[in-house]
């Protein structure tokens, strides 16, 4: 919860040259990678499995040694500073981390020890951060009775304690029912809000990617295939399609090319490709007044991430069984019992 | 490096481990019984038909303290397993994102062992003082007692973290600990005096850590001769200190 006065100048949350990493001496799961995260936006890491994400946030975490490039956290070599740079940062992984044999409060104890969190501040926050994500009723309780839903909220309380500037979330909602989503999905976007953290997370999730972000990278093989905000990539896979149904016949009626495109018509229905569905369609319906034709309905098509996935993201057979897959999936080992 | 920083750091590890324990205690309870088998049927049999020449004290006597550094030595060389286990569930990845140093962890780690150590020698004092064995139960000798299982466990624990970021999995470090407990403890003077062995199993013994363990512990639990005290936890703390270092610098290899 990085306080705004710390935001001075303009020095990137994140900024990453040429990142690189190399496992077992031949498999590139970060390939030259070059991206800065701003501060105080969310930042979206989009892509396959084995496509780099957590690579990428685990050497920002720095748990894992970058083979070449350099990557900065707020201005400092992570490289050089691993210690410090850890203490800015608030880290969720994406299998569950916290200690279930542990209430949620003294894993927030324990926690918040180990990053250093004065004694005086330390209930306070503990206390915060239990009612921030809503377990303060459940605080006394063994971890291991926790909902799946619980688990991560009270792992991104863990996160809190140490108010980072920066939090980084490995895929923050899966496995969980849609209405724990929309929980955690409230929490993140209040804690911008509030408190200006800058937030980068992974997710292959579109509609969260959409929900949450700012800013969009699209991983693939270890590279970034494309960045851009949420508007800009859906633009650059098509606009919006507008479907229209008439009562009377239309044919010889030209349609002005500054509305939009019919990509598609016939007797009763068009299909026209505009570049803003909400903007275009009174156009069209002035348009068609004019010319006497009385609209039954109208809807709307809307391109979305997921066609800019498809598009971005594409993966060729073989990278099916790629090695590189290994480490997230073996990241994916979650704590049952 | 902050030293004040370091250490709270290392002892809010083993605080993690005592609320653990304080949550469910069962495992200390099952722990008891392989020692207390060793004391009950083992030594009250060998006690009976004096079959060891063990000096001045009785068969029970003398493995009293053999026993509680070999139960020590369980625990410890198994406690890269629980790192395993903690690495699994994200417990590790979760410790090692926080800013503190990263030997601080590997020490801490190796306290929580000792820790289980702590309450594993209470259990053999409690069970050999219930059988009636003869202990010096002089305060000082007590208090070093325990300075030595603690020291025992840090350095077999940290020895056993090395082995797992190598290792990497729960099923070889099973295997390891097998590998590694059953000739430590056979070739040690634990359940029986080294005069007694083969030539060449002497040998093996007198480069066996547990050796020396179970010499200090002897010496204070029953001899009260500290001759070669000193030299013991020496070599103890020396080793330790290596074995944190190095584990500390390969601790990241099992997030790999």
């Amino acid at each position: 919860m990085g306080s705004s006065n710390l935001k001075s100048d303009n020095i990137m949350a994140v900024e990453t040259k040429n990142l690189t990493k190399i496992y077992h001496g031949n498999i590139r799961a970060v390939d030259n990678v070059s991206f800065s995260v701003k501060q105080g936006e969310i930042f979206g890491l989009l892509g396959p499995n084995g496509a780099g994400k957590t690579t990428v946030i685990k050497m920002i975490v720095t748990l894992t040694h970058i083979t070449e490039g350099t990557l900065q956290v707020f201005g400092i070599d992570s490289a050089k500073s691993a210690e410090l740079v850890r203490s800015m940062l608030g880290y969720v992984p994406q299998s569950v981390s916290v200690d279930t044999d542990l209430t949620g409060y003294e894993n927030l104890l324990i926690f918040s020890k180990l990053s250093y969190v004065g004694k005086k501040e330390r209930d306070e926050r503990i206390k915060e951060a239990l009612e921030y994500m809503g377990l303060t009723e459940r605080a006394k309780d063994l971890v291991k009775h926790y909902s799946g839903g619980m688990m991560r909220r009270l792992e991104i309380a863990q996160a809190l304690v140490n108010r980072p500037r920066i939090l980084l979330l490995d895929e923050p909602s899966i496995g969980l029912d849609p209405a724990s989503k929309m929980h955690v999905w409230e929490s993140i976007k209040q804690l911008k809000k509030q408190f200006g953290t800058t937030i980068l997370i992974t997710t292959h999730d579109m509609s969260e990617a959409d929900e949450l972000c700012d800013r969009i990278a699209i991983m693939s093989d270890g590279k970034i295939s494309v960045l851009g905000s949420p508007v800009e990539l859906k633009k650059s896979v098509g606009g919006d399609i507008i479907t229209l149904n008439l009562t009377s016949v239309h044919h010889g009626i030209e349609f002005p090319k500054d509305i939009g495109k019919i990509i598609h018509s016939d007797e009763e229905s068009i299909q026209i490709l505009v570049e803003n569905g909400e903007e275009a369609i009174p156009l069209i319906t002035n348009f068609y007044r004019d010319q006497k034709i009385t609209i039954d309905s109208i809807s709307i098509n809307k391109p979305n991430l997921d066609d800019v996935f498809m598009k971005y993201a594409k993966r060729r057979l073989h990278d099916e069984f790629s090695t590189h897959a290994s480490s997230a999936r073996r990241d994916f080992v979650r704590h049952t019992r | 490096m902050n030293i004040a920083r370091f250490l709270s750091s290392s002892i809010t590890i083993a605080e993690m481990e005592a609320r653990k324990i304080r949550h469910d205690t069962t495992e200390l309870w099952i722990r008891i019984v392989q020692p207390a088998l060793w004391l009950l049927v083992f030594g009250v049999t060998f006690n009976t038909i004096k079959a060891m020449p063990t000096g001045s004290f009785s068969y029970i006597q003398f493995i009293t303290p053999g026993i509680l550094a070999q139960s020590v030595l369980f625990i410890a060389i198994f406690y890269g397993i629980t790192v395993v286990w903690e690495r699994d569930v994200g417990i590790i990845t979760k410790l090692l994102s926080t800013p503190s140093p990263r030997a601080s962890i590997v020490l801490g780690k190796s306290l929580a062992a000792s820790l289980r150590g702590v309450f594993q020698a209470v259990m053999i004092f409690a069970l050999a003082l219930a059988l009636g064995v003869q202990i010096r139960l002089d305060p000082l000798d007590i208090l070093g007692v325990f300075a030595v299982v603690i020291l025992f466990a840090m350095c077999f624990s940290s020895l056993s973290m090395l082995l797992a970021s190598f290792m990497k999995t729960r099923e070889r470090m099973m295997g390891i600990g097998q590998a590694l407990t059953m000739p430590l403890f056979f070739a040690s003077n634990a359940i029986y005096p080294i005069s007694v062995m083969p030539i060449w199993l002497q040998y093996v013994s007198k480069v066996n850590p547990l050796s020396y363990v179970v010499d200090a512990m002897r010496s204070m639990l029953l001899s009260g001769n500290y001759e070669n005290l000193l030299i013991d936890i020496f070599a103890l703390i020396l080793a330790t200190v290596i074995f944190v270092t190095l584990a500390s610098i390969t601790i990241k290899r099992l997030l790999e």
